[in-house]
């Protein structure tokens, strides 16, 4: 058997002893078996202490066994932070404790306890916030001391394979105790699509470990019946070991299981969360061995772990009594019943536990658990009269134990219902926080909803069901009934909360808050919780205060004096488990494009670069030698014949009777008389009359352009297309079909001689195809859209072809090339030689605020027609003086560096303008460039600084543009 | 259509954005509408019509397909002999199988049969002509679908389930009839999704940008992993259709 603390079959029902699991802890091998937590296998082993404290350093244990505290939280491999109650076991595991210095056992931090009284709460506000020299000596050894374990920043991280997947429902049942099955077969049973979400390992919460009756047989007996009945249903789907982290609007669900998000949206949706235990106040409650009663139970029916020998059990209603038979049958002794209660009440539970021989120790509270060696285990406790709220009165007992159990009362669970907007008010019948209001959609069932007798459950589970099932359309029979016996009095204690003189009497575990923390805090001015809790840091810990905040409230109301009635926990905000940052990322999606020809481009050896989600090749060769491929590609074009994937420029088809029309109004330019198989370019202003895209139109037919668009810019101008005819309402078709083409430019001297190898149907003599010219044809054998166009400044063809056949076009060209030695050239030698011809590159060339007028655009505006988007504005504009202008340069000495984009153009020591490129032409040998100038500079010949690198000026001269081929014999040739 | 085993695609001008991902995968080509078509993955062990039927994945780019846009497309198509019906996304399928996919009131999708004998699309290419002058009948235009999107099908019991990975729509078969079109996003690109069962297994076309193909593809290789899902032919979708 796996551990000394093992107890037998049937104990232990979620493990399976036949597969014996080894992993370690500390270095230190431990034996358990599959379905073990590392908690339960460690307790198994004897190791009592799991971790140490947040800020004293103080030995940790087990306190519900629910994954609801910080108190197990260790090191898992490279993960820290794990939930050692809910981390199941696995071969080889290794796991460390957090939060120590030295060793685990014999931890130095310890000694932070002795000067305690140096760490008040508000340590930070009262140290720092006048000496704030003092911070630059503290904040390493803060820093030192701060957070919980190790994520090594230095390891060779690879990311786990994290995902999301949709669920859709018309129930989502949260919570699979006696309520959420109850429910969720009630919502199936009217039709309702229904999924039942679970934190544990399988269905039955409470039924599964808690003692209903006194032989134990009420719990597992329904859980059969409903687990029977659940199996049967087709239309409900469980998800076990899977945390609902949030309840956000319209229903969606963030659940949580393994290293999958699912994203859950129902129409309506069951919140059965059931309660938490809450913990009674009094010194060294935190120590090894004080535990909530329910976590004993669970450690022994679910894991066939003794939690103890001799245990003592604290209680303050009849839970109390059902975990002491529990822990009876498993062999634990039990030292005495302290209850809070002056009378303890006879029933069924108390008589059995009294027949057992038990001491009842009525009206007593527990004064103090007794530390032993290294405070990693209790060794007792002293139980004293209970006075009054909060008051212990002279006397009382020390008992033998090495088991605490706390059974003084619940909170409901009712995180998800606060993020849906749900509101709750304290009740002081039943001590606890009552649901007032639901948002519509939402229900609730269970001890969530104050139905805590198992038969009140059940029934509040079947009605919330049968409503959620009705408000997601499915109806089926009668309304059941509501429960009538809620149950939910006389089990949770007003005032389990005693200070003790010597301290160590915590309210939040997490955090290390005592009780005189709290104090001092309200003392300090801090009176109300939320004020509190920010300045205490209570609630802030990984529990997220499902131990601390109600217990904070009780405190605050009696500090201040305010009703309590009133006052409400602090916000409760999600996620109500941590969330790892791999479960919102999921499986990252990063869409990309590829052209046709792309993997040609890798196979000659691009260097590829992102342009928006395509790619592009940007030269072709080694990285080491850029530059030279650059020169070489672009001395092609210019010499001989080159050829560029131009797949990625946008492409819309306008077509219709009012074509034309439509382009007059959205481009700058005229376009009623193009002729059709004649290209003209196109200059996009929007309202402002901001330049915003640029490209040419192809009139291929009276009602049928095909107009190209910036890479970038394509799908914002097919949108102004589509908002702007929504408007005119003018009979015209605009089709976006970028993707649907692939092209390239051939260009160069040569290349008329290499297209007309492989083009048929059309004349390319430049006398039947001349600049800007175009037409539809075949090349090789491909049906092609080609234009003659030329942003290189050389003869040169665009050739768009089906993308599907793209890659064939590329081969046909290439192998059509050969004998001239074409040669493939890519985005940066383009940018060089468009540069060298002066054409602008819109949005590196233009900006949020570039006019046609001060891009000496003017040539491109028609002047006669009655409207186009921006015309108002170019027209105001127009009156007005410029305050810069966009003009070509070169430099007065061009052995000066060549300036770099966005290098600051200055007039004395104001900043009037900024380059937006330039580059030494390789065509030229000198350095040419596009820069905004003050307006009185930007006459020919005028001269400018340029502030580069390390703040030196150099002289830009202005200087006409196109710098290469000026009269366009190259192009048109 | 010609039958070329062991066919290299790059010896045809229609080529599929991710043939190599099929090469490589094995795949034995075919031609079909002028490109090659992975018919199926001779070295797999499993059955290919077990993997589809539990969850498959299917290339079925080079297959026409094609489409009609703007005022008078429906009225035109329905002229030259198509079955449309009223409602916007849903897909109405042809008298030899191919499938109209009706995106909005004036835009039509259109798919070819498993057969790939292309004769719809076709005919309806080449039937759409300018008028030879103003004013024109109202008839729509063609629109280069065949090269602007990727077409995949995906097969198998398991299909909305994995779908529900990287898609938002709730595409189970109680929710999503045969025939229903969700325009949506998939692995946050903008897809086109046709539930299109073959036999009595569910299937579903996916359509997407055909620049993304090797993107997309991969991103529902990933996803299909789960399911012990595999790539399959065209074979194999034809036999469950059959």
């Amino acid at each position: 058997m796996a551990g000394m603390n093992r107890l037998p079959a049937p104990f232990g029902a979620w493990i399976d002893r036949s597969k014996p699991i080894s992993f370690t802890f500390e270095g230190k091998p431990i034996e358990g078996f599959a379905g073990d937590t590392i908690a339960s296998a460690l307790l198994a082993n004897g190791q009592t202490m799991i971790s140490r404290s947040f800020k004293y350093h103080r030995p940790r244990s087990v306190l519900t066994m629910a994954g609801q505290d910080s108190n197990t939280l260790v090191q898992v491999g490279e993960e820290p932070n794990c939930l050692a109650d809910k981390r199941r076991i696995e071969p080889g595991l290794k796991v460390e404790a957090q939060n120590y210095v030295g060793s685990f056992e014999d931890d130095k931090g310890r000694f932070t306890e002795l000067v305690e009284r140096f760490l008040p709460v508000g340590f930070y506000y009262k140290s720092f916030h006048e000496q704030k020299t003092s911070w630059k000596k503290w904040e390493p050894i803060i820093r030192a001391m701060a957070g919980l374990g190790k994520a090594d920043l230095k390891a060779d991280f690879h990311h786990s394979y994290y995902d999301k997947q949709y669920l859709f429902a018309d129930v989502a049942v949260i919570g699979g105790g006696p309520a959420g099955m109850a429910a969720a077969l009630s919502a199936a049973e009217s039709g309702a699509e229904v999924i039942l979400v679970d934190e544990g390992a399988e269905l039955g919460g409470s039924l599964w470990y808690a003692r209903f009756n006194v032989d134990g047989t009420h719990g597992s007996l329904t859980r059969g019946e409903l687990e029977t009945a659940i199996a049967a249903k087709r239309n409900i789907r469980v998800l076990s070991d899977a945390v609902c982290t949030g309840l956000f609007a319209d229903n969606w669900l963030p659940v949580i299981t393994g290293n999958r998000l699912y994203k859950l949206r129902a129409r309506s949706v069951v919140v059965a969360t059931g309660s938490i235990e809450q913990p009674s106040v009094f010194r060294n409650n935190d120590l090894p061995g004080v535990m909530f009663a329910s976590a004993a139970q669970r450690l022994v029916r679910l894991y066939g772990v003794k939690p103890g020998d001799r245990a003592v059990i604290l209680t303050a209603n009849d839970d109390g009594y059902g975990a002491a038979l529990e822990i009876l049958d498993a062999g634990i002794s039990i030292g005495a019943m302290v209850d809070l209660r002056a009378t303890v009440p006879t029933n069924e539970m108390t008589q059995a536990v009294r027949r057992a021989g038990i001491d009842v120790i009525a009206g007593h509270a527990i004064k103090e658990a007794i530390a032993g060696h290294g405070k990693s285990r209790i060794t007792g406790a002293i139980a004293a009269p209970v006075a009054g709220d909060g008051k212990l009165g002279d006397g009382g007992r020390v008992l033998d134990c090495d088991l605490i159990l706390m059974a003084v009362g619940y909170s409901p669970a009712a995180h998800l219902l606060h993020h849906a907007g749900a509101k709750f008010a304290y009740d002081t019948g039943s001590h606890m926080y009552r649901l007032e209001t639901l948002p519509a959609h939402v229900f609730a069932a269970g001890s969530v909803n104050q139905a805590y007798v198992l038969d009140a459950t059940l029934a509040d589970g079947r009605r919330a069901g049968w409503l959620a099932a009705r408000d997601a359309g499915h109806s089926a029979g009668a309304e059941p009934p509501a429960p009538v016996e809620l149950g939910c009095d006389g089990l949770t204690h007003p005032w389990p909360i005693f200070p003790h003189e010597k301290g160590m009497d915590f309210v939040d575990f997490d955090e290390d808050l005592k009780y005189k923390d709290l104090i001092n805090g309200i003392a300090d001015g801090y009176d109300n919780v939320e004020l509190l809790k920010r300045y205490s840091t209570l609630g802030m810990g990984p529990s997220q205060g499902k131990h601390s905040a109600v217990a904070a409230v009780r405190i605050v109301a009696r500090e201040t004096g305010e009703n309590l009635n009133r006052m409400s926990v602090t916000t409760q905000r999600p996620p109500y488990t941590p969330e790892k940052f791999g479960h919102m990322a999921g499986r990252v999606f990063e869409p990309e494009r590829r052209t046709a020809m792309h993997h040609r481009h890798l196979e000659l050896g691009a260097q590829m670069m992102p342009a928006g989600l395509w790619w592009r090749p940007a030269y072709y060769g080694q990285k080491s030698e850029r530059d030279k491929a650059i020169r070489e590609e672009a001395n092609a074009v210019r010499t001989c014949v080159g050829l560029i994937d131009v797949s990625t420029l946008g492409g819309l088809d306008v077509r219709g009777p009012d074509a034309a029309e439509f382009l007059n109004r959205m481009y700058t330019f005229a376009y009623a008389k193009q002729q059709v198989g004649r290209c003209r370019y196109v200059l996009m202003t929007d309202n402002a009359g901001v330049i915003t895209d640029d490209g040419v139109a192809v009139r291929f037919h009276d009602e049928h352009f095909y107009v190209t668009a910036t890479t970038s810019g394509v799908d914002a101008v097919y949108r102004q297309m589509l908002w702007w005819n929504a408007q005119w309402r003018l009979d015209v078709d605009v089709a976006n079909v970028t993707a649907a083409y692939a092209g390239v430019n051939i260009a160069g001297p040569k290349s008329r001689e290499v297209l007309k190898r492989v083009c048929e149907g059309v004349d390319l003599s430049a006398q039947a195809f001349p600049y800007m010219g175009a037409a539809m044809a075949e090349v090789a054998g491909i049906p092609a859209r080609i234009m003659r166009v030329g942003f290189v400044g050389e003869l040169g063809y665009e050739v768009h072809v089906p993308a599907s056949q793209g890659e064939a076009l590329w081969d046909a060209l290439m192998a059509a090339g050969g004998l001239e030695g074409i040669r493939p050239f890519g985005v940066e030698a383009q940018r060089v030689l468009r540069l060298e011809k002066g054409h602008i590159i819109v949005s590196q060339d233009t900006d949020g605020l570039t006019n046609v007028w001060e891009a000496d655009m003017a040539w491109a505006v028609a002047k006669t027609k009655p409207f186009f988007v921006g015309g108002r504005s170019a027209e105001i504009q127009a009156k007005k003086p410029l305050t810069r202008k966009l003009v070509g340069f070169t430099l007065a000495n061009d052995s000066d560096p060549c300036p770099e984009e966005c290098h600051l153009v200055l007039k004395g020591e104001e900043i009037v303008g900024r380059v937006t490129s330039a580059v030494r032409s390789p065509s030229l040998n000198k350095v040419v460039g596009l820069a905004y100038v003050h307006p009185s500079d930007g006459e020919p010949g005028k001269q400018f600084d340029i502030k580069v690198d390390g703040g030196r000026r150099i002289k830009g001269v202005v200087t006409k543009y196109p710098f290469y081929d000026p009269d366009n014999k190259r192009q048109e040739m | 259509m010609a039958s070329l085993t062991n066919l290299d695609p790059a010896t045809l001008k229609r080529r599929s954005f991710i043939y190599r991902k099929l090469a490589a995968a094995g795949a034995e080509f075919a031609e079909v509408n002028g490109g090659a078509v992975a018919m199926r993955y001779p070295a797999r062990a499993e059955n290919e019509m077990a993997v589809a039927r539990r969850m498959g994945l299917a290339d079925l780019s080079v297959l026409s397909h094609g489409g009609f846009k703007g005022r008078g497309t429906v009225e035109w198509l329905t002229r030259q002999g198509l079955t449309i019906g009223a409602d916007s996304n849903k897909a109405y399928v042809q008298a030899d199988g191919e499938l109209a996919a009706r995106l909005a009131p004036t835009e039509i999708f259109l798919l070819d049969a498993l057969q790939g004998t292309g004769r719809l699309i076709n005919q309806l290419n080449a039937a759409w002509q300018w008028a030879p002058s103003a004013p024109r009948p109202q008839q729509g235009y063609p629109t280069p679908r065949q090269d602007s999107h990727a077409w995949f099908m995906v097969t198998g019991e398991k299909s909305a389930e994995m779908f529900a990975k990287i898609c938002g729509v709730d595409l189970r078969p109680q929710h999503c009839p045969v025939g229903t079109i969700a325009q949506t996003s998939v692995a946050k690109m903008s897809s086109s999704i046709i539930r299109a069962d073959l036999g009595s297994t569910l299937a579903y076309h996916l359509l997407a940008d055909i620049a993304s193909a090797e993107y997309l593809w991969t991103c529902v290789e990933d996803a299909i992993a789960e399911y012990d899902g595999g790539i399959v032919g065209l074979a194999a979708l034809r036999s469950l259709q059959a």
